[in-house]
């Protein structure tokens, strides 16, 4: 998801990007987002013909709808669309004045509850204690007990007390939901930053629920209303049917009464019994459409964009560009990763080329936003929901297959086997409600026939490879520190003793202590084991010591690739050495450093030429005449004209075609 | 520079933990005494769950002290009495948060922070004085031109432009002393460098005095004054930047200068390694609370909670062991004569 960064202002002195249109706000994207989503759209033109209907029911209607002037009991006809009642009224001048009580309704009771329902669910949550527990019971009872028949009771007792009884009655029993709905996202927003932010600014209380916790939670909100307003419909409609309303008013439900009173269907007069109840329908499906547009909205998950991939089963078997060695377990060539966006794709892995031998720790450098998360998912072919990218073309071959050709079942034959991943956060990555045992178990079921035995001891064996005391078998995540979590995701991808391990930022999580102590380890392992290790991070620092070779990304390029020695003793590319200058350090004389300037470019728009010309110190104006080739240099790439030595033949050039 | 703008005395926070039937107190900061001078840039390190974060809401008055005192410009602050005070002392320590990109409301533009402090607390200011202030600070912070970028939303920004606007909002206070909560730690090491300068750079233009609470020495040496160093609540160190990372005094401070990754350093893979982790501390009882990962742990370790005693000029440590050993009881004069 890295690739998908908005425009960036240049923060820190340097060239500035134009400035752009000037945004029209969170509730413009928000009408924005409504417009460019389908079911959204057919809900709204729905809901506003209806309302058209309600607000000029005199224009449209072509007779009143309470005259008895016509023959009763008529069939559809020119004058008579729908046909009359039993007591001669036009059928369809009473479904169009009706249209007025059931959005009436429908708008007062979703108001009501939502107002409920807000009022309830975000003061329980962010006042908690006695305020959440009380407030979440009252919730919670509403939620269990049958709505419905109770609604019957009280509609029964207060059956001439008239609309605004029901609105009431509706509104008090339909807020329970949404009340659930809001307090558990207000619950994630309470320990949010900016609410803290807010505290310690001295906002009042109030202040910081009206006006900094609800404006967050807009669509949610929306999304309460549409609810609410759904059942609205759904329950007035069902009360008067039942005669639970007032028979004289005119609702689509009071109709359904009469015509059931009369027997309409049997007696020949079956649009009046029909239509009351396909308005009620087309209605509720107008909010319910709504309602599920705007849950995509709130969660773009939900909704995925995808890019036609142009490689399928069948190119997979070509012929890579460059033979496969038996010492390398994994060549990467030519490989490209797209993300759909609303504009055109954005190339995140734009053209990659590298390899890594056979126990050799190979780390992996960049900015956020640079590519190597996605090269990382790409290699693992984990791509795919929610990470929307797609592999464009390349190739990945691990032992000699290629990955890119492969199905999902012939992957998960390779993964955790032959190769296996660690994740960023463990957190995250470990099942919380599992055991460590219990996921261990899982794994090796889902990927091998060993027995429970062998499963007990092999999962013992592996956590002793991290020292992490067997005992911790039957520990849940949460009971580990961070630095446990961390080792028992390797002792996991251990399970199998792969050939290869691909770790994506497992310790930026850690303080320096458990960080360093983790490296040794992997280091101690990865030697003792012979496993090969493709490490990313964003914090050159860490490979220093325990990379063989270090690929250094940006832009979504490989910028330079080089042994980890020659290359921090003398790094060859600018970028590499403005990183390497980047941080501190602890030793030697404490000068002033000045970072990189700007930021990484916008792989939407990625500049012409090489794209750390515009941040970089030595840039000339051959920089921005096209990107500079992979030159080789003593064995190692760099991707800058610097090294391009003009008149001399040719340098080698390594990028694959 | 040597006025004392903020201190503590006997600092602590418990907070309890545990069921029902079996409280227990969880002890995240203990008996803390520090103080940070005017214009001074005070680095407070230490591992997670060592009480760092407890000291800044503690400070921030987020959270209540369950011990001692905390005195700003003398005053204390169990004294302040009402919205108004509480109002001039948050305008005086304003706070910076660790995450950027949970710090902005995200249904706001840039600008909605620092407006709504200026609205708070320099009520003197008009709509138009507004607007200028805003500017300023968005200025004095690097977000150029200021007034696109007070117009820009939280998701248009990268992470350390939206820390950035930390600062801006804090700024926007006149604050005598901002509480950076790891401030540097969720962006990019390329980045990290801009944030460091800024402090650095707002220390000097502004003379604002900075708590830099952090787990990266290396940041903290390039930009602090002092350092003070937190293991399990304790503060285990103290002293003057250069001499506490030259000679480290206690061994846990020992211990997290030999874990700072350093690319510049001889390769190899390192000797000495520490599988130990912080402990939680619940309930404990007296002695240090270093001692189960100490090497140079004595009996009198178990019994006796060590106090900061003077080891240098101005370099202080918890440490039974330290003290006693006959080459850091030479220490302070060595320290005595590189401090000047």
């Amino acid at each position: 998801m890295t690739a998908v960064t908005a425009a960036e202002p240049a923060a820190t002195p340097g060239p500035e990007p134009p400035l752009g249109a000037a945004r029209r706000g969170y509730g413009a994207d928000l009408w924005n987002a409504v417009l460019r989503n389908r079911k959204a759209l057919v809900g709204l033109l729905m809901l506003l013909f209806f309302v058209v209907l309600a607000t000029f029911p005199g224009q449209i209607a072509p007779y009143n709808p309470q005259a008895t002037d016509f023959l009763p009991g008529l069939g559809p006809s020119r004058a008579h669309w729908f046909g009359t009642t039993a007591y001669g009224q036009d059928v369809l001048s009473q479904v169009i004045w009706a249209t007025r009580q059931s959005l009436l309704i429908a708008f007062a009771v979703g108001g009501l509850a939502t107002v409920l329902a807000v009022l309830v669910g975000v003061s329980a949550a962010y006042l908690g204690g006695i305020a959440d527990g009380t407030l979440s019971l009252l919730t919670d009872v509403l939620l269990v007990i049958p709505i419905f028949p109770l609604i019957i009771v009280i509609a029964a007792y207060e059956k001439n007390s008239g609309l605004g009884m029901l609105v009431i009655v509706l509104g008090a029993l339909g807020w329970s939901y949404g009340a659930r709905q809001l307090r558990s996202q207000t619950l994630s927003l309470r320990t949010r930053d900016f609410l803290e932010s807010a505290r310690v600014r001295g906002e009042r209380r109030i202040y910081v629920i009206v006006c900094e916790i609800l404006p967050t939670m807009t669509s949610l909100i929306v999304a309460t209303f549409l609810g609410a307003a759904l059942y609205a419909v759904l329950a007035a409609a069902g009360l008067q049917f039942i005669g639970l309303g007032d028979p004289n008013s005119q609702s689509w439900g009071t109709m359904l009464y009469w015509a059931e009173n009369n027997e309409a269907l049997g007696a020949g007069m079956v649009l009046w019994a029909i239509m009351p109840g396909i308005c009620v329908a087309a209605l509720g499906a107008a909010f319910a459409l709504l309602n599920y547009a705007f849950d995509e909205i709130s969660n773009p998950a939900l909704r995925m964009r995808r890019l036609d991939r142009p490689i399928d089963g069948a190119r997979g078997d070509a012929v890579p560009a460059v033979p496969p060695a038996p010492d390398r377990i994994l060549e990467v060539r030519g490989l490209t990763v797209a993300y759909a966006t609303d504009g055109d794709p954005v190339i995140a892995v734009d053209n990659v080329d590298f390899d890594v031998a056979r126990g050799e720790f190979l780390g992996i450098v960049g900015e956020s936003g640079c590519g190597k998360s996605t090269l990382l998912y790409a290699i693992t072919r984990l791509l795919g929901p929610p990470f929307a990218g797609e592999i464009m073309s390349g190739h990945i071959l691990f032992q000699g297959r290629d990955l890119v050709s492969l199905d999902e079942r012939q992957l998960r034959h390779l993964r955790w086997r032959e190769f296996s991943v660690v994740m960023q956060s463990a957190m995250n990555a470990l099942n919380p409600v599992l055991s460590i045992e219990a996921q261990m178990r899982d794994a090796c079921k889902a990927h091998s026939n060993m027995t429970d035995k062998e499963i007990a001891a092999r999962s013992r064996e592996v956590l002793q490879l991290v020292s992490i005391d067997p005992i911790h078998l039957h520990s849940y995540p949460h009971q580990l520190s961070g630095g446990m979590r961390q080792r028992a995701m390797i002792a996991m991808a251990l399970l199998f003793t792969p050939d290869l391990i691909i770790m994506d930022e497992p310790t930026s999580a850690l303080d320096v202590v458990a960080q360093r102590s983790l490296m040794v380890q992997i280091k101690e392992l990865q030697q003792r084991l012979g496993f090969a290790v493709v490490f990313v991070t964003h914090d050159m620092s860490l490979v220093g010591h325990f990379s063989d070779r270090v690929l250094v990304m940006y832009a979504a390029q490989v910028a330079e690739l080089g042994r980890t020695r020659p290359l921090f003793a003398q790094p060859r590319h600018p970028y590499t050495r403005a990183l390497m200058e980047a941080f501190p350090s602890i030793h030697g004389p404490n000068a002033r450093l000045t970072g990189i300037p700007g930021s990484p470019p916008d792989l939407a728009r990625p500049p012409a030429g090489c794209r750390f010309a515009p941040r970089c110190p030595q840039a000339m104006a051959r920089c921005h005449e096209g990107v500079p080739p992979l030159h080789d240099v003593e064995g190692d790439l760099v991707r800058c004209v610097l090294y391009d030595k003009g008149a001399v033949p040719e340098p080698t050039l390594v990028q694959a075609s | 520079m040597s006025e004392t703008l903020l201190r503590t005395e006997g600092l602590a926070r418990h907070f309890r933990v545990g069921k029902l039937l079996s409280p227990q107190t969880l002890h995240a900061v203990d008996d803390v005494n520090l103080s940070i001078d005017r214009g001074e840039i005070v680095a407070l390190v230490g591992e997670s769950g060592s009480g760092k974060s407890t000291i800044a809401r503690l400070l921030a008055r987020v959270y209540k002290p369950t011990q001692g005192e905390i005195y700003f410009e003398g005053k204390p602050l169990s004294r302040i009495r009402g919205r108004r005070q509480r109002l001039a002392y948050s305008s005086d320590v304003p706070m910076v948060f660790q995450d950027p990109y949970a710090s902005t409301n995200p249904a706001y533009r840039i600008s909605h922070g620092i407006q709504r402090a200026l609205h708070l607390h320099r009520r003197d200011l008009g709509r138009k004085g507004r607007a200028a202030e805003t500017d300023r600070v968005l200025d004095a912070v690097g977000l150029v031109p200021a007034r696109a970028a007070a117009r820009k939303f939280p998701y248009e920004l990268s992470g350390g432009q939206r820390q950035r606007v930390g600062f801006a909002q804090a700024l926007a206070f006149r604050p005598k002393l901002i509480i950076a909560d790891e401030p540097v730690s969720m962006l990019d090491v390329s980045i990290r460098i801009g944030i460091l300068n800024l402090m650095s750079e707002l220390r000097e233009r502004e003379g604002v005095s900075f708590l830099y609470i952090t787990h990266d020495v290396a940041s903290a040496r390039y930009i602090a004054d002092r350092v003070l160093v937190m293991y399990a609540g304790h503060l285990v160190e103290e002293g003057p930047t250069e001499a506490v990372l030259q000679r480290p005094k206690h061994p846990y401070t020992q211990l997290l200068l030999s874990a700072v990754p350093d690319p510049r350093a001889e390769l190899g893979v390192a000797d000495k390694t520490d599988v130990g982790e912080p402990p939680k501390v619940v309930d404990p009882g007296e002695g240090c609370r270093f001692r189960a990962r100490c090497p140079y742990a004595i009996a009198r370790c178990e019994t006796e909670t060590p106090l900061l005693r003077l080891l240098g000029q101005r370099h202080r440590a918890a440490c039974h062991v330290a003290a006693a050993d006959a080459d850091l009881t030479a220490e302070p004069q060595l320290a005595a004569l590189t401090d000047s």
